[in-house]
């Protein structure tokens, strides 16, 4: 993992020190609400429905026992005792008060934490695999590269004051799990024809009000001209990025007003200009970043582990918690172990400040002090040997963090919406909680397969709906809450956005408006199929015969009880 | 961001009677304009029947924003119940009145007498 120098501990602290005399000039009128804003989003403070918001970076959703402990520790003593991992890989507390919050920054600068670079118009948190440095189809780990544009970001101040935010997500391999054809931008390692290393380059992807696909503007950069490269890519965006209207502000608007061609042809005629060697790291720093992220020390273990198959025999809720959970490690003998914090009618991606100890334990013993934050809010553990897993999974279960439904129907993302946000035009956690109950049972999960829902409560869709397999968008209409649904949403390497099957429908109508759409999907599917697949080869077509027969049965029964 | 999104504005129809809320600098908290400051309990609202009343009521809250007191009051329409506590007519502006409505343990509603 990667640990701060010196420079890095200064800049913390320093800014610690900043936001405590913000505060103070708040408090004492000298510093009026308009003026303190920026300063406080700039440290990740936002207002919401009902108390102060602190999102804690986690950059590319990397983090060590220590660091969690504390985070249990801050839960419990400013806040209510529990913290929310979001879609970005990030932390969130619910109910810090203004006062305090210049004492938490300073208790996550001992844990090398902070909240920079969490909001406001800046380049965001990197994100990134959440299997990084594990995964077989991975070119490279994609953390150091992370980590670089960390440093380089963090303080470029040509870069603090953009148009808008921006936010870049990277992936080292094949398989897309970073959603990277929804950032500003995305860049995904890879290898050309002659075995060198290089970024593929994707700009102008993005979710909120227009939702589009980034755009491939470069098919391979050679690995030492990435900064130099995304300087030319951001100087773009930040001389001609639109100012003057905050909805039109990303760089997907610009990427897509100015046309894919001639957006390339501009950001190559800016690189031309750029002195490279000045901007671009050096070898030295490039490769003691990249010593933080070298592999922990492996056993030498074969790939079979006759203890795992012999629990895993005498006990089927481990052998179900493996089956589902478990991701192949390049390393023979080990796993990643993904940890749904989706129980059934839990807030996704929400962990006591008692789970979170238990689960620093579990990290600090059985997978070298590290575990992973995933977009999807969970957890992973990134290097578990097999031979332990009966003993990890004990230990999850005592915590009430053995959810064996990864992946599954009831592991929903939902934004907070309106039970926290002020921008929020419907709930969303309900939503996902009543969905969780209506597919509670295993059998059926199973029988249902790999089918990602994502649900957003309002249209900045934080909670990702438009390339959920199945999205939702909950809206205002008439003085009450409306959810649109959509199918054929997709964040990997096949990325696409859903396509709406009709007219809004009421909150308590869509766990069975699921229902139904499930039942069109197990009727269309042939062969082993997911649903994303049986979408992508069917069309959206099926889906709404089959909601719009859902709306006119719904609409007879209520006109039945009238 | 907060003013754009604001619920009360947002109800059809009368605006009257209406409640200020706010939220609290310090604390964070949403906070009501009662009969003397500003409180935290949602059952001690004052309640504005006029046009007067309300405009009286907003220029207070005017004035404690301008005080560093609160952040962004606004007014807020409501319906009365039978014990005549008043109860946001927009759910956005009912849910900052109860908190949460997936942590019942948390927030107005588990610090003070429920408003129905
Ligand atoms: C107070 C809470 C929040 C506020 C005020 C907020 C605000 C916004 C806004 C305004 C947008 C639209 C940006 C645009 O289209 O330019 C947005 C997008 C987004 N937010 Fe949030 N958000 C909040 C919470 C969250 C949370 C909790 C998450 C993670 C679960 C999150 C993740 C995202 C993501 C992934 C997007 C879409 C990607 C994109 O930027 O295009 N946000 N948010
Ligand atoms: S999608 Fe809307 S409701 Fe959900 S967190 Fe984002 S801004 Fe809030």
């Amino acid at each position: 993992m990667y640990r701060y120098d010196e420079f890095d501990e200064r800049f913390v602290r320093e800014r610690v020190a900043q936001f405590r005399g913000q505060v103070e000039r708040r408090l004492d009128g000298s510093l009026s609400e308009d003026e303190f804003k920026p300063l406080r989003l700039k440290n990740g403070l936002y207002l919401q429905l009902h108390a102060y918001m602190l999102r804690i970076a986690v950059p590319y959703g990397t983090l060590n026992s220590r660091q969690l402990r504390m985070l249990a520790h801050i839960a419990e003593t400013y806040d209510k005792g529990y913290g929310h991992f979001t879609t970005r890989q990030n932390l969130q507390f619910n109910w810090p008060k203004l006062k305090d919050v210049p004492d938490i920054l300073g208790l996550l600068a001992d844990v090398e934490m902070h909240c920079i670079q969490t909001s406001g118009n800046c380049i965001r948190n990197v994100t990134s695999d959440q299997f990084a440095g594990v995964a077989k189809d991975e070119v490279e780990d994609p953390r150091p590269t992370a980590e670089l544009i960390r440093q380089w970001s963090s303080l470029h101040p040509e870069f603090v004051w953009l148009p808008r935010k921006f936010k870049i997500a990277v992936t080292g391999a094949e398989h897309d799990r970073a959603a990277i054809k929804v950032h500003d931008i995305g860049l995904k390692l890879k290898r050309n024809d002659q075995g060198e290393v290089g970024y593929e380059v994707i700009v102008g992807g993005g979710l909120g009000r227009t939702p589009m696909i980034g755009k491939v503007v470069r098919e391979f950069l050679p690995k030492d001209e990435l900064l130099a490269y995304l300087e030319a890519v951001m100087r773009v965006y930040n001389s001609e990025g639109r100012r003057d209207n905050k909805f039109k502000a990303r760089v997907k608007i610009l990427v897509h007003e100015t046309g894919e061609e001639e957006f390339r042809a501009r950001v190559e005629e800016e690189y031309a200009k750029l002195d490279g060697p000045t901007i671009n790291a050096p070898e030295e720093e490039v490769e003691r970043i990249a010593a933080y992220f070298a592999a922990p020390t492996y056993e030498d273990l074969p790939e079979t582990s006759q203890v795992l198959e012999q629990a895993r025999a005498i006990d089927p809720e481990l052998d179900r918690f493996v089956a589902q959970n478990s991701f192949e490690h390049k390393q023979p003998g080990y796993i990643a172990l993904t940890i749904a914090l989706k129980e059934i009618g839990a807030v996704p991606g929400d962990m006591s400040a008692d789970q979170m100890r238990a689960f620093a334990d579990i990290a600090e013993k059985y997978s070298f002090d590290e575990f992973r934050v995933t977009h999807s809010q969970n957890l992973v553990l990134p290097h578990v040997r097999k031979d332990d897993l009966p003993a990890v999974h004990a230990a999850l279960k005592a915590a009430g963090l053995a959810s064996a439904n990864a992946g599954l129907i009831t592991d929903i993302i939902a934004c907070p919406g309106l039970d926290y946000c002020a921008l929020a035009t419907a709930k969303s956690i309900p939503i996902a909680q009543a969905i969780a109950k209506t597919f509670a049972d295993q059998e059926r999960q199973k029988a249902i397969g790999e089918l990602p829902i994502k649900i957003s409560g309002c249209i900045n869709a934080c909670g990702h709906h438009h390339v959920g397999a199945i999205g939702i968008l909950g809206l205002e209409k008439g003085g009450r809450e409306n959810y649109q649904i959509t199918v054929g949403g997709d964040a990997t390497e096949h990325a696409s956005l859903g396509e709406r099957l009709g007219p809004g429908i009421d909150a308590e109508d869509v766990p069975a408006a699921i229902e139904a759409i499930v039942e069109t999907y197990l009727a269309e599917k042939t062969g082993e199929e997911s649903f994303i697949e049986t979408v992508r080869r069917t069309g959206a077509e099926p889906f709404k015969a089959g909601f719009a027969a859902f709306i006119e049965s719904r609409t007879a029964q209520h006109e039945a009880a009238e | 961001m907060a003013k754009d999104h604001r619920a009360g504005s947002k109800v059809r129809g009368d605006k009257l009677p209406a409640i200020l809320m706010a939220s609290h600098l310090l604390e964070g908290d949403t906070v009501f304009l009662g009969d003397s400051g500003w409180t935290m309990d949602p059952t001690a609202a004052k309640i504005a029947h006029d046009a007067e009343t309300a405009a009286v009521m907003e220029a207070e809250g005017k004035a404690a924003a301008a005080a560093n007191t609160v952040i962004d009051p606004y007014l807020v329409p409501v319906d009365l119940t039978d014990h005549g506590l008043p109860v946001a007519r927009h759910f956005r502006d009912a849910m900052r009145q109860k908190g949460p409505s997936i942590h019942p343990d948390m927030g107005k509603q588990a610090e003070f007498t429920p408003l129905d």
